[in-house]
C-alpha cells in the first residue's frame, strides 16, 4: 500500500480516536497482519491500552480479526478507516431519506461504531430535548424512525458482539426487537430497566451508502449530460436494477421494459412519461453507453452498465485533472491518445493541429508525469537499411487512476494537516470561546440578567472575534475542500472495484 | 500517415470518368510519332476532343520538361515535335544513375522522397547522389520542397508537381509555419456555432430525440458556416473543416456520430462531470506537489499556495 494512504490513516486516527489508536493502526498498516503480542512489542504500549485500541477499531470496522495457527490476527482495513471523510455525506443521505432525526440517530451510531437499538433512541431524544425544545418528538416515533433506518438498509445488525469470538458470519437477522417502551420511558427518567435488546447491536451500513453514492454519481451524471429526466430515468433505473441483481455485479440482469414503464408512472414526471421510449432511446445511443438494450422482446430489455460507466467517468475525471494541471491543449493530446490507442508523435501534432515543438513538449511532459506511455516499436526494413523505430504513445488508464488516488491521498493529507495547523495556532481563542459559550448557557439555566449575559460575551474583544471568525472560516473551507477532493477519490476508487 | 485522403480520393474519381494522365500522354506521343513535322494543339483537339485543354497543358508540359517534345513556331502556330530519342538522351544528358535516381523521384509522386530513402533505394554513395539530384535539380527535372513534417527535412519530387498536402500541410501552413492561431481561431467558432445549434434545443417542444437531432450539423454546414464568417483568407475545404472538427472532438467539446446515410454528423455535448473535486484544491493542481512533505520548506504547514487560496 501507498505512503500517502498510510499517513492519512493515521492522521484520521488522530483526529478523531486519539495518539493510542494511531499508533496501534499505524503499526498494523506497516505489518499488515499481527496477534497481540506483537502488536505490543513493536508499539512498546502497555497490554490494556493496546487492547483498548484494539477495540477501537474492531468496534468501527477499522480491523478485523481471524484466528489462524498462529492465534488470533489482526488485520487492518485501509479503505474501512478513509470512509470517515465520507461520514458527512452518510448523515446527509440519512436526512435526505429519513428526516433529521435520523440523521442524528445515524450519527450516534457512527460516533459509536455500534450501538444497541434502545440505547441510539434514547440518545437521539436527550439530544433532540437539547436542541429543539419546540419540536416535540416522542419515542414511538423515534423508535418508527428507526425501523425506517433499518428497512432503507442504512443500519445493520453487526456481527461484533463482545466477547470477539463469532463463528464464520451466519446470515443475520435484520428485524429490529420488540423494544419495550416503558422500560425506556424507565430509563430515560434515570431508572434502570430492560428495554428488551440486549447485545443486540447496529452499526452503520457502509455498503449501502457506497451504493448511494455511487449511484448518486451516475444519476447526476446523466442530468448533466441529457436532463433531470433522464437523470430520474437513470435512478429509476437503478432501483429496477436492486430488484434483481447483486448490489455489486458488473452489469445488471435484463429489465424489462414494462417493468420501467410502470415505475416510471408512479412519479411526477409527465414529461418522462410521454417521451419514456425517446428518453430510453437517447441513453441507449449516447456514447457514455451507461444503459444497453440487451433484448427486443416485450417493447425492449435493458441493462445498467455500471463498470463502463465508471470507465467513462475516470475517463472524464483523469481527462480533467491533465487539463486543469497542463492546460487545454494537454487535454487535447489526452483525449487523442486515448480515441487513437496508439499513435505516434508525427500523428499528434497533425490531428491536435497543434505547432510541433510546443505538441512535443506536451506529449513528452504527460510522458514524463507518467499520464501516458511511450512504446518502442523496432521494424526491420530493406536488408541494407537500419531498423526502423516508432515510438508509440498510449495511456494506460488503471495505472493513472493509482495514480491519480495516491494524489488524492497526498492532498487530503495536507489539506487535513493545514486545517488542524490552523486550528492548533488558534488553540487559545477557540478555547476561549469554548469556555464563554459553557458559561453562558450555564448561567441562562441559574437565571442570569441580560447584562450578566452581555457581560460574559464582553469578554472577547472585538478583534479576537473578528479573528476567530477567520479561523473558523478558514477551516471550514479546509473541511469542505476534504469533503470536494474525497469526491474525487471515491469515483476512481470505484472505477477501480470495477476494473 | 494520415492526412487527409479528400483529395487523393478526388483524383481517383476524375481517373475513373476520364483519361489518367499517363494515357494522355502516351497518345499524344502516338500521335506525334504519327506526324513526323510536328502537331498543333488543334489536331491534338480533333484526336481527343475530350481531353479539358487545361489537361492537355499539363501532359504538353510535362513531355517538354522532360524533353520528349520540341517546340517550335511555324506560320505563328505552335507545333509539338517528338525528338529523336538518341538526341533526348544526350539532351538530357542523362547516365543510367541519373536515370535511376529520377526514376525513384518519380515513383514517390506528389508526395516527395527524403534523400536518405533515394540513398536506400539507389545504393548510391551520398557525395555521387548529392551530385547527381544537384544536376537534376539545375535542369529543373525535379525539385526540393521543404516538408512541414519536419523542418530540416527536403523532399525531392518532379518539377512540374503540385506538392502534396502532407508536406505543404495545406492550408495551415504559410511557408511552413504552422498557422496556430488561425488553427485556435476556426476551433473556436466551430464550436460556437455547435453550441449555438445546442442551446436552441431549450425552446423545443418535440420530444428529446427531435431535441437532439436539433443539435446535430454536417461538416458542410460548419463549413457554410465559416466561410460565411469571412474569417478565412484562403479558401478552406470541407476537409479542412473536418480536421477542425476533430481537435474539438479531442477537446472533448464535440462528438461525431454516422448518421443512416453515412456522413458524419457533429454536435456540442456536455460532459459528464462538472471538474473533479481534486482540482478545485490547490494541492490538486499544485506544481510543486513532488517536493511538499511535512518538514522543509515546502510543506502544508506553511504552503503559501493554500494561504493564497485561503485569502
Ligand atoms: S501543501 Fe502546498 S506545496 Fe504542498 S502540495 Fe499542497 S499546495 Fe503544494
Amino acid at each position: 500500500m501507498s505512503l500517502f494512504c498510510e499517513k492519512l490513516c493515521s492522521v484520521l486516527l488522530l483526529e478523531h480516536f486519539g495518539p493510542i489508536v494511531q499508533s496501534v493502526g499505524d503499526d498494523l498498516f506497516k505489518h499488515g497482519a499481527k496477534s497481540l503480542g506483537f502488536i505490543r512489542a513493536t508499539t512498546g504500549l502497555p497490554l490494556p491500552k493496546v487492547k483498548e485500541a484494539l477495540c477501537v477499531l474492531l468496534q468501527y470496522g477499522f480491523a478485523i480479526h481471524r484466528q489462524t495457527e498462529k492465534g488470533i490476527q489482526y488485520h487492518f482495513l485501509p479503505d474501512k478507516v478513509i470512509t470517515i471523510l465520507r461520514y458527512p455525506r452518510y448523515m446527509f443521505f440519512a436526512k435526505k431519506f429519513c428526516g433529521d432525526e435520523a440523521e442524528m440517530m445515524l450519527e450516534e451510531v457512527l460516533k459509536r461504531g455500534y450501538e444497541t437499538a434502545s440505547q441510539i433512541i434514547i440518545k437521539t431524544f436527550h439530544r433532540l430535548e437539547q436542541h429543539r425544545s419546540e419540536h416535540q418528538s416522542s419515542l414511538s416515533m423515534l423508535k418508527d424512525k428507526f425501523e425506517l433506518l433499518v428497512k432503507n438498509q442504512f443500519l445493520t445488525r453487526s456481527i461484533c458482539t463482545e466477547t470477539m469470538d463469532e463463528g464464520p458470519a451466519e446470515k443475520i437477522e435484520c428485524n429490529v426487537p420488540d423494544l419495550n417502551m416503558q422500560a425506556m420511558a424507565q430509563i430515560m427518567q434515570g431508572n434502570t430497566d430492560d428495554p428488551g435488546d440486549n447485545k443486540i447491536y447496529w452499526r452503520v451500513n457502509l455498503d449501502r451508502f457506497e451504493q448511494d453514492l455511487r449511484d448518486q454519481i451516475m444519476v447526476s451524471a446523466i442530468t448533466k449530460r441529457v436532463d433531470e429526466n433522464a437523470g430520474e430515468l437513470m435512478r429509476q433505473l437503478l432501483f429496477l436494477m436492486y430488484l434483481r441483481t447483486a448490489s455489486w455485479a458488473d452489469t445488471s440482469n435484463p429489465i424489462p421494459y414494462s417493468e420501467i414503464k410502470e415505475a416510471v408512472r408512479k412519479i411526477n414526471y409527465p414529461l418522462l412519461v410521454q417521451y419514456l421510449d425517446q428518453y430510453l432511446r437517447l441513453l441507449e445511443e449516447d456514447s457514455s453507453q451507461f444503459l444497453k438494450r440487451v433484448g427486443d422482446s416485450g417493447g425492449g430489455q435493458f441493462s445498467i452498465n455500471t463498470k463502463e460507466a465508471f470507465s467513462q467517468l475516470a475517463w472524464t475525471t483523469v481527462e480533467n485533472i491533465v487539463m486543469e494541471r497542463f492546460g487545454s491543449k494537454a487535454a487535447r493530446i489526452f483525449r487523442l491518445v486515448r480515441s487513437r490507442k496508439y499513435v505516434e508523435q508525427e500523428q499528434i501534432q497533425q490531428l491536435a493541429m497543434i505547432p510541433a515543438k510546443e505538441a512535443k513538449h506536451l506529449t513528452y511532459t504527460l510522458l514524463q508525469e507518467n499520464y501516458l506511455q511511450m512504446q518502442e516499436l523496432k521494424k526491420a526494413g530493406a536488408s541494407a537499411a537500419p531498423t526502423k523505430t516508432f515510438f508509440l504513445f498510449y495511456i494506460d488508464l488503471n495505472q493513472v487512476v493509482r495514480m491519480e488516488i495516491e494524489h488524492c491521498y497526498h492532498a487530503l493529507y495536507n489539506t487535513i494537516q493545514r486545517r488542524e495547523q490552523e486550528s492548533a495556532s488558534n488553540k487559545r481563542m477557540i478555547d476561549k470561546q469554548l469556555r464563554i459559550q459553557t458559561l453562558t448557557s450555564n448561567l441562562k439555566e441559574h437565571g442570569a440578567t441580560e447584562e450578566q449575559l452581555a457581560e460574559i460575551v464582553e469578554m472577547m474583544t472585538p478583534s479576537e472575534k473578528l479573528q476567530l471568525e477567520k479561523v473558523q472560516n478558514t477551516i471550514k473551507k479546509l473541511g469542505g475542500s476534504e469533503l470536494q477532493i474525497d469526491e474525487t477519490l471515491f469515483l476512481l476508487t470505484m472505477y477501480l472495484h470495477y476494473h | 500517415m494520415e492526412i487527409d485522403p479528400g483529395p487523393s480520393e478526388e483524383h481517383n474519381v476524375n481517373a475513373s470518368t476520364e483519361d489518367s494522365p499517363e494515357i494522355i500522354e502516351q497518345k499524344i506521343i502516338a500521335l506525334a510519332h504519327t506526324k513526323t513535322k510536328g502537331i498543333s494543339d488543334k489536331d491534338i483537339l480533333s484526336e481527343m476532343p475530350d481531353v479539358q485543354p487545361v489537361q492537355r497543358a499539363l501532359v504538353i508540359n510535362k513531355l517538354l520538361s522532360q524533353g520528349l517534345l520540341d517546340l517550335y513556331k511555324q506560320d505563328k502556330i505552335l507545333l509539338y515535335r517528338l525528338k529523336d530519342p538518341n538526341k533526348v538522351k544526350t539532351a538530357k544528358g542523362a547516365d543510367n544513375e541519373e536515370k535511376i535516381v529520377y526514376t525513384i523521384i518519380e515513383e514517390a509522386g506528389n508526395k516527395g522522397i527524403w534523400i536518405r530513402d533515394i540513398r536506400f533505394k539507389s545504393n548510391l554513395m551520398p557525395t555521387q547522389l548529392n551530385k547527381i539530384l544537384k544536376s537534376l535539380e539545375t535542369k529543373k527535372f525535379i525539385k526540393a520542397v521543404k516538408s512541414v513534417a519536419a523542418s530540416k527535412k527536403k523532399v525531392y519530387m518532379l518539377y512540374n508537381l503540385e506538392p502534396d498536402r502532407s508536406v505543404t500541410g495545406g492550408a495551415w501552413y504559410q511557408d511552413q509555419d504552422f498557422e496556430a492561431e488561425f488553427v485556435d481561431v476556426l476551433n473556436q467558432q466551430c464550436y460556437r456555432f455547435l453550441e449555438q445549434k445546442r442551446k436552441e434545443t431549450k425552446d423545443c417542444r418535440g420530444g428529446p430525440i427531435a431535441a437532439r437531432n436539433i443539435t446535430f450539423a454536417t461538416s458542410r454546414e460548419v463549413w457554410k458556416f465559416i466561410s460565411d464568417l469571412g474569417i478565412s483568407k484562403v479558401k478552406l475545404s470541407v476537409d479542412d473543416l473536418e480536421m477542425i472538427l476533430n481537435t474539438l472532438i479531442y477537446d472533448g467539446k464535440v462528438e461525431k456520430t454516422l448518421s443512416n446515410d453515412g456522413t458524419y454528423l457533429y454536435r456540442a455535448v456536455e460532459p459528464l462531470l462538472e471538474p473533479p473535486g481534486l482540482i478545485k484544491a490547490p494541492c490538486g493542481v499544485c506544481p510543486v506537489r513532488k517536493n511538499c512533505s511535512d518538514f522543509g520548506d515546502v510543506s502544508p504547514i506553511n504552503c503559501q499556495y493554500i494561504t493564497e487560496w485561503l485569502a
